[in-house]
């Protein structure tokens, strides 16, 4: 995997783990398998690069994170959206639409 | 807002470390278990559920460090242990860290020191508002005239109306040394005649009063004065009730209207007047027989209007205007140009290559600090090369490395800069406190040494916040050059040789020796070049002061005295006649003189001189000389040699035969052969051109320097003072005593003639000789500093880099000696290694020296650039400090035990 792809998938992964998170409160594997749900199974994140990135999500102020009861009874860290985690989805969207519009019809150029 | 809540995250992560980490594996753990947990509800067998969960997520660990990787707190995290590693570094090994804090210290000090006094003087805008728009304008004559710079008074009139290019022009002339009267011991000030527009061209207004008025700078003006705050301070008191008051100013009544804010500067640093009247200008442009005077013209440049468009319409001007001259004074302007130039750059002009010169030496010191600081860091960073290498095998990246290494390297630079910028604070201080004005001031000999090159712009010299910022530049920058070669150097360490090379003493690999040799042989080159600069000032000073005067300035006081220049001769003569009896009568006087001009004194020709008896030549075609009125006793108090014939005496006084004695310099110039009988004619003190009187030259005296200790000697013809009394009356007294002691008895005798006359600048001839040269002094003293703390430096480093040379490679001296060598060829090895790089610095410093020292060229005497014997002097001498250096560790080399060293490997 080249350094440009790993750049690319981070600005991704930031959007995607915003837009996974919604309005509910997940812990990392809740986080992970719902990235994998709502791009239909195309990104797994592995741990190496989910954790990372939440811990620097939430040194940033988009999410805010707490201790929980996971389904099985276990200690789990639960992340939720903050406030400027929301207007970061909505930048990152609109970033996300300009470039994807453009390198679409870059391709489509001939 | 994010940097910030990312600071504060990792500032909180900092805090809380411990607990931080504690979540983390809790986090990545219950991740595992929950997946563990999947496997097994899907009937994978428990531990093999484990080992699979593990292997997807890549383990905890390594997701651990990816986290805290990404963390900012990582980052600050590390500069800070790097910094705590440095520290421990320099307290493990305090003689290192004082070595390379104090060098840095001493170099950056000094630097910053000279650089406050380059930004005081050359860099700050000068205290005017909008100061970059003030032009000087000034006359460049090809024939040197004693208006030399100056407009003639008729010429800036016109200049003043016609220019388009300039807001406003303004005008100075210094009136000299005149006499205040009637408040209390009279005293002498300092007078400039300005224009009523001076000040509002500056952008400065009155203090207190007011201004004159455009009315008031025309010929025949009102008798009215502004005073600077200095004077209302000490004679006035600050009295707010001056305004208005009349005063007594060379015998006339003015009238004070104004006084100047406190830190007003003239635009003449040499000037700084005390009492300021208005320019008394005719409005009649014409050039004809009418007096004229110099005005020094500073004019305020339009917006918009460039300097060299400005230019342009002065050069128009100059020669319109001298086209209009009388065929009868064209001669005296044939080629002359008017230029316009920034004043800034006009005042500083002067100081601007010695400072720049010191600067340049200090910069060189400052870099030899670095090279030494650097070397020390090289050694060591070979002594820890293992340690490097270890790190380096434990997963330490190339950069973390070098980050490490600068970082020690930062630490160090900024305790020297700390220390540095104490000593330039303190050096500063001595200046500022030297600046004041002297009846204020308990100025120390130092201060008063630093004082003098920066005359009245002392007061602003001073550690400011561009000083600071330079000082924090220069700690970067030194990090960068002492720390960066040291830093690459090491982490470039191959791990695998140095771990696998097992021996415990490892020599430094020749990258790393070649430049360690490369450093050292710049810092010797760099020392010798000071070296060479230092000793062709020292010479140059010592011809100076060798430079035969044609005075004696042991016992001899000397002081000066103004009459009013309205004063009839006969007056003036009369004062001189009652007062030379009474001051050869003081105890301990042996001779006593009064003279126009002492000596050293700047004097300009101010008489023709018309050998021979043939008809008189035209004005403009007249040779010139410096007429100077003494008194009998005149050569005996000043100690010049009668050579020929006789010194003037009593009967020389007014109705006798006009005589006058000569200086060999003028027997030369004006006649031929003998000179004594000879007839000169000479027209000084007449106010008629064409009035000559013919004079028998009745002797010949030694030359006498005038204009300084350096000035060349130009002809000077000696007057009877009863035949040609002068308004500036100068005593001389010959002591038998110490001349100082003298001083208020001197003022008393003064006083008694003349209650109204008084003495000042009272001096022994010796201080007279010693502020002649203060300037030259200074400049060699630091010079000379430098050039000594540079050979120091050369030569600590020179010791430093060959005694980690020997203590590297005491194996191979132990085996050396075993297989029989014996110990002075030992010495002689070591030794040898030094002088290569020893010989190749000294070649470089010649060399260097070679190029440079024509920098000098303008402050030599006596001495010429490349001087043969400062360029051996400094080559020799760094080459014994540096064998000195090399010679010691070589010593210690060729004492090693055999038994002991190879033992113990």
């Amino acid at each position: 995997m080249g350094r440009n792809q790993t750049n690319l998938v981070q600005g991704t992964l930031d959007l995607l783990i915003l837009k996974a998170i919604g309005d509910g409160e997940f812990h990392g594997l809740g986080i992970g398998r719902r990235v994998e749900q709502i791009t239909r199974g195309t990104f797994k994140v592995r741990p190496g690069s989910l954790f990372p990135a939440l811990h620097r999500m939430e040194e940033a102020g988009w999410l805010a994170s707490f201790w929980g009861d996971s389904e099985n009874h276990r200690r789990a860290r639960y992340y939720r959206r903050t406030r400027e985690g929301e207007r970061q989805l909505g930048v990152e969207t609109e970033q996300w639409t300009t470039i994807s519009r453009a390198i679409a019809s870059a391709l489509k150029a001939n | 807002m994010r940097a910030f809540s990312r600071l504060r995250s990792a500032l909180g992560t900092l805090l809380r470390k411990q607990q931080v980490e504690t979540e983390l594996e809790m986090e990545i753990r219950s991740y595992v278990d929950a997946i563990t947990d999947e496997k097994i509800e899907s009937g994978v067998p428990p531990a093999e559920a484990r080992r699979q969960a593990l292997a997807e997520s890549g383990g905890l660990e390594p997701v651990m460090q990816a986290v805290r990787d990404q963390r900012a707190s990582t980052a600050l995290e590390s500069v800070v242990q790097d910094l705590r590693f440095g520290l421990r570094q320099m307290r493990r090994n305090p003689a290192f860290a004082w070595t390379a804090v104090i060098t840095l210290a001493l170099g950056i000090g000094a630097t910053t020191a000279i650089f406050s006094a380059v930004y005081a003087l050359l860099i700050r805008p000068l205290p005017y508002k909008d100061s970059e728009r003030l032009m000087e304008i000034s006359a460049a004559m090809p024939k040197k005239s004693q208006y030399g710079g100056t407009l003639i008074s008729p010429d800036f009139v016109a200049v003043r109306s016609s220019l388009k290019s300039f807001e406003s022009i303004a005008g100075f002339t210094p009136w000299g040394d005149v006499n205040l009267t009637g408040l209390g011991d009279p005293i002498r000030v300092k007078v400039a005649a300005i224009t009523a527009n001076f000040l509002s061209v500056l952008r400065v207004d009155p203090a207190k009063g007011r201004n004159f008025l455009s009315s008031e700078d025309r010929k025949g003006g009102p008798a009215v004065v502004l005073v600077s705050h200095r004077l209302w301070q000490s004679k006035f008191q600050g009295n707010a009730a001056i305004i208005g008051r009349s005063i007594t100013l060379g015998g006339k009544a003015w009238t004070v209207i104004g006084v100047l804010p406190a830190h007003f500067i003239f635009p003449d640093f040499a000037l700084e007047p005390d009492l300021y009247i208005p320019a008394d200008l005719d409005s009649d442009t014409s050039i004809g027989p009418q007096i004229v005077f110099p005005m020094s013209v500073i004019g305020r440049l339009r917006e918009n209007v460039s300097l060299e468009q400005a230019q342009t319409e002065l050069n128009l001007f100059t020669e319109i205007r001298f086209k209009s001259y009388p065929a009868f004074y064209k001669p005296f302007v044939e080629g002359s140009e008017t230029d316009a130039e920034p004043l800034h750059r006009y005042l500083t002009g002067d100081d601007r290559r010695p400072l720049l010169i010191l600067l340049a030496c200090v910069g060189a010191v400052l870099l030899i600090a670095c090279v030494n600081v650097a070397n020390l860091q090289l050694a060591r960073s070979v002594a820890r090369e293992h340690e490097t290498a270890l790190r380096g095998a434990l997963g330490a990246g190339q950069l973390r490395l070098i980050r490490q290494s600068l970082v020690e390297s930062w630490t160090l630079a900024t305790m020297g800069a700390v220390l540095g910028l104490a000593i330039a604070a303190a050096v500063t201080w001595l200046i500022r406190r030297g600046g004041m004005p002297g009846e204020f001031s308990s100025s120390s000999h130092i201060a008063e040494l630093l004082q003098v090159p920066f005359g009245k712009m002392s007061a602003v010299v001073e550690v400011n916040g561009w000083v600071l910022a330079f000082t924090a530049g220069l700690a970067l920058l030194t990090t960068i050059l002492f720390g960066l070669a040291p830093a690459i150097g090491a982490s470039r360490t191959d791990l695998r040789m140095t771990l696998q090379g097992a021996a415990p003493r490892i020599s430094s690999g020749p990258q790393q020796r070649r430049l360690r040799s490369f450093l050292l042989i710049a810092e010797i080159g760099l020392a010798v070049l000071l070296l060479a600069g230092a000793g062709q000032l020292t010479r140059s000073f010592i011809n100076v002061l060798r430079n035969d005067s044609g005075f004696d300035p042991r016992p001899c006081l000397t002081a000066q005295m103004q009459r009013n220049y309205t004063e009839a001769p006969e007056k003036t003569r009369r004062f001189a006649q009652q007062l030379l009896p009474r001051l050869q009568a003081l105890p301990g006087v042996q001779a006593a003189a009064i003279a126009s001009a002492l000596p050293l004194e700047r004097i300009g020709p101010n008489t023709a001189i018309v050998p021979g008896d043939g008809p008189l030549p035209p004005i403009g075609e007249r040779t010139t000389s410096c007429a100077i009125s003494v008194s009998p006793e005149y050569f005996r108090a000043a100690g010049t040699r009668v050579l020929r014939g006789r010194p003037l005496n009593d009967e020389d006084h007014a109705d006798s035969a006009p005589v006058a004695v000569v200086n060999q310099a003028f027997a030369r110039r004006f006649l031929t052969g003998d000179a004594l009988g000879k007839q000169v004619r000479t027209n000084v003190g007449e106010m008629n051109p064409e009035a000559f009187t013919r004079r028998t030259i009745v002797g010949v005296v030694q030359d006498v320097r005038y204009n300084g200790m350096e000035g060349t000697v130009e002809p000077a013809i000696y007057l009877p003072f009863d035949q040609v009394p002068d308004t500036e009356l100068n005593v001389l007294l010959r002591t038998t005593v110490e001349p100082g002691t003298l001083a208020s008895a001197a003022r008393k005798v003064v006083i008694d003639v003349d209650p109204d006359q008084p003495l000042f600048d009272v001096e022994t001839m010796n201080e007279r000789i010693s502020q002649s040269v203060a300037q030259r002094r200074l400049m060699l003293l630091l010079i000379a500093s430098f050039a000594g703390l540079a050979m120091i430096l050369a030569g600590v480093g020179v010791y430093g880099v060959f005694s980690y040379w020997v203590s590297q490679r005491r194996q191979e001296m132990a085996i050396r000696l075993a297989l029989g060598s014996s110990r002075p060829e030992l010495l002689r090895l070591i030794v040898a290694q030094a002088m290569l790089l020893i010989l190749a610095g000294g070649v470089i410093g010649v060399a260097g020296a070679w190029f440079a020292d024509r920098l000098l060229a303008s402050m030599l005497v006596g001495v010429k650039v490349h001087d043969p014997a400062s360029l051996s002097f400094a080559w020799i001498l760094m080459t014994l400090i540096a064998l000195l250096g090399s010679g010691l560790p070589a010593m210690v080399a060729a004492r090693t035990d055999v038994n002991s060293v190879l033992h113990s490997e």
